[in-house]
């Protein structure tokens, strides 16, 4: 009995861990919808961004305006991505704008860093990672108040974002340029705005996710590769497809803490960080465009 | 060439070059005079898409660019705009091969067309009505997903999508391409309405010379760049060379029709492409 409590409370926390996943693939997959490119930039972003945020709250900003402050400051980052790099690139292949998002990502942690220093910074969201006293009371599950957070956090974004696509004005316009960037143009759909939109998105996206990693394992540069997690889980999603992302964050994050849980011992632990880049590559081998995805992925 | 107020477009001497080197058009000059119909007709390659693109300033984006001439749409010049300003000026151009948003839904396509106006819910309402009241098939299909929608309801779609922008003038690229002649009927009826009542100014790329011109009322012909021939689209449908060229009426009608066309530009591919 217990040890099946156990297997669920991992999964659970798997789940949890997911959904944040989910968020930043959701990133990725707005981006890639919009002009076709995969944001290598995407995890440097995140560091960028919750960086920032701490850096304004060491200046005296209170949180709320802190965070304001850093959604700005993404939104800045977006639009000067757009006339400095997209803009520019317009009529190159998607290969050469893939290229330049990795040397944006590379301006962005240099950016970060120069700015606001190298050393981890802690961030307290007020939230601790403990159990919650009434989920152990009420089923005996121990699930981490930060876990059921973040997840909270993640889900209740990731409908807003959906509910945002499906019925402004603008997310007609995103689905319209993700479809057919020529026809979208050709009615009068101005490609810059749509982009520096997402480019803000995927950078608030950034943020929020950045904020829980950090609160539980401090504001650092691993959070870059903590990103880039969301490389398998696009692999098993669909880079193209909402529901793909959602649905392959959570897989991953329950398969990585059931595989550390059960098959990390035989390796000596610590397989979460690998486990997920090996489920994709698996992955990759039995259905390549993703359960979701419509495109056979090109270039990976 | 001076301009005149009574024509909508005008262009004079326009030459177009692709990637700096290769050159699509040469001097084609044309008008279309304000509410009229006028057809631009000419087999694969002659430069009937390019012109239109010229106009919308679509080429920016497919690294062309007109090197020589003038283009004169509602008495602006033509340069630097993008296609977004052009359709606030109410230029819109319907590209060739329909261009639906697949996953979109119908209505949802025709509404995108409104992105360019600020609208409320209701005045969003009242034009579909408005644009359904033209394209009646287009209101029992508003649910269904664009990509599966049938090619003659694709390309009422991107008409009607074009027209939600309040155009005053409408560049439509090969509206009858892939289709069976009692649809194109259908669509043309539809475009001549939409000219009448609306008083939309029209110019027509076509490969479908026969329909074109019957539907329009001035027409010209251009190969490989060039204007060959233009003039009233009676006239020119009464044109010996037009015949045998481009309508393929010397004996079997249109049964001849794309045969001629095909060893027309293949000859073509021979002469000008090596
Ligand atoms: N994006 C491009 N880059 C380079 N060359 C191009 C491009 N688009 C068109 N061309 C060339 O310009 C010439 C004119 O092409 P255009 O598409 O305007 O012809 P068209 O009359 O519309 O033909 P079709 O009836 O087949 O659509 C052709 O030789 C074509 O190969
Ligand atoms: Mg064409």
């Amino acid at each position: 009995m217990t040890e099946i409590l156990f297997f669920i409370e991992v999964v659970v926390a798997g789940l949890l861990a997911g959904t944040m996943y989910s968020l930043v693939a959701l990133g990725f997959v707005l981006i890639y919808k919009a002009s076709s490119t995969f944001n290598f930039a995407q995890g440097a972003m995140v560091f960028f961004a919750v960086l920032s945020f701490v850096g304004f709250m060491e200046l005296g900003l209170p949180f709320v305006l802190a965070f304001f402050v850093t959604i700005l400051l993404m939104g800045v980052v977006g639009f000067f991505t757009e006339r400095l790099v997209l803009q520019p690139l317009m009529n190159e292949s998607e290969d050469t704008v893939l290229m330049a998002t990795i040397g944006l990502g590379f301006v962005l942690e240099g950016l970060a860093q120069a700015a606001w220093g190298v050393e981890v910074r802690r961030l307290d969201l007020g939230i601790g990672d403990f159990p919650i006293p009434w989920i152990i009371e009420s089923t005996g599950l121990f699930i981490s108040a930060l876990d059921l957070t973040a997840g909270l956090v993640a889900a209740t974004m990731i409908i807003g974002l959906a509910l945002l696509f499906k019925y402004t004005k603008m997310g007609l316009g995103l689905r319209a340029v993700a479809d057919d960037p020529g026809a979208a143009s050709s009615i009068g759909i101005p490609l810059p705005s749509i982009m520096l939109m997402v480019w803000t998105a995927a950078g608030v996206v950034a943020l929020v996710a950045g904020m829980m990693w950090g609160a539980r394992a401090g504001v650092q540069f691993a959070l870059v590769d903590l990103a880039l997690k969301a490389l398998p889980v696009l692999i098993i999603g669909g880079f193209s497809s909402i529901p793909g992302a959602i649905v392959g964050g959570l897989i991953i994050g329950a398969s990585e803490k059931v595989l550390e849980v059960y098959v990390g011992p035989f390796f000596g632990g610590g397989i979460e960080v690998w486990a997920p880049f090996v489920l994709a590559i698996f992955f990759l081998l039995w259905r390549p465009e993703g359960l979701f995805g419509e495109k056979i992925i090109r270039r990976v | 060439m001076s301009t005149s107020p009574d024509n909508i477009l005008e262009i004079s001497d326009v030459e177009v070059v692709y990637d700096s080197v290769i050159a699509a058009l040469h001097d084609v000059s044309l008008a279309v005079p304000r509410g009229k119909i006028v057809a631009l007709l000419g087999g694969n390659g002659a430069g009937k898409s390019t012109t239109l693109k010229a106009i919308s300033t679509m080429l920016a984006s497919e690294r062309g660019k007109v090197t020589r001439g003038a283009i004169t749409y509602d008495g602006v010049a033509v340069k630097n705009q993008t296609p977004a300003e052009m359709v606030g000026h109410g230029l819109v151009q319907v590209l060739e091969g329909r261009r639906c948003f697949g996953h979109l839904t119908v209505e949802e396509n025709i509404i995108a067309g409104a992105y360019s106006r600020k609208l409320s819910k209701a005045d969003i309402k009242a034009e579909l009505e408005k644009v359904y009241g033209y394209f009646k098939r287009l209101r029992e299909r508003r649910k269904s997903q664009a990509g599966y929608t049938s090619g003659g309801e694709q390309q009422m779609v991107a008409v009607a999508r074009a027209m939600m922008a309040k155009p005053k003038m409408l560049l439509l690229d090969e509206p009858s391409m892939g289709l069976a002649p009692q649809l194109v009927a259908e669509i043309f009826n539809i475009v001549q309405e939409l000219n009448k009542k609306e008083g939309v100014s029209i110019l027509l790329a076509e490969q479908n010379t026969n329909v074109a011109l019957r539907n329009a009322d001035y027409g010209y012909i251009i190969e490989t760049g060039h204007v060959m021939l233009h003039g009233a689209a009676d006239e020119l449908m009464n044109d010996d060379k037009v015949k045998e060229l481009y309508l393929g009426i010397s004996k079997e009608g249109r049964k001849n029709f794309r045969d001629v066309l095909r060893e027309e530009s293949a000859s073509h591919a021979d002469l000008h492409h090596h």
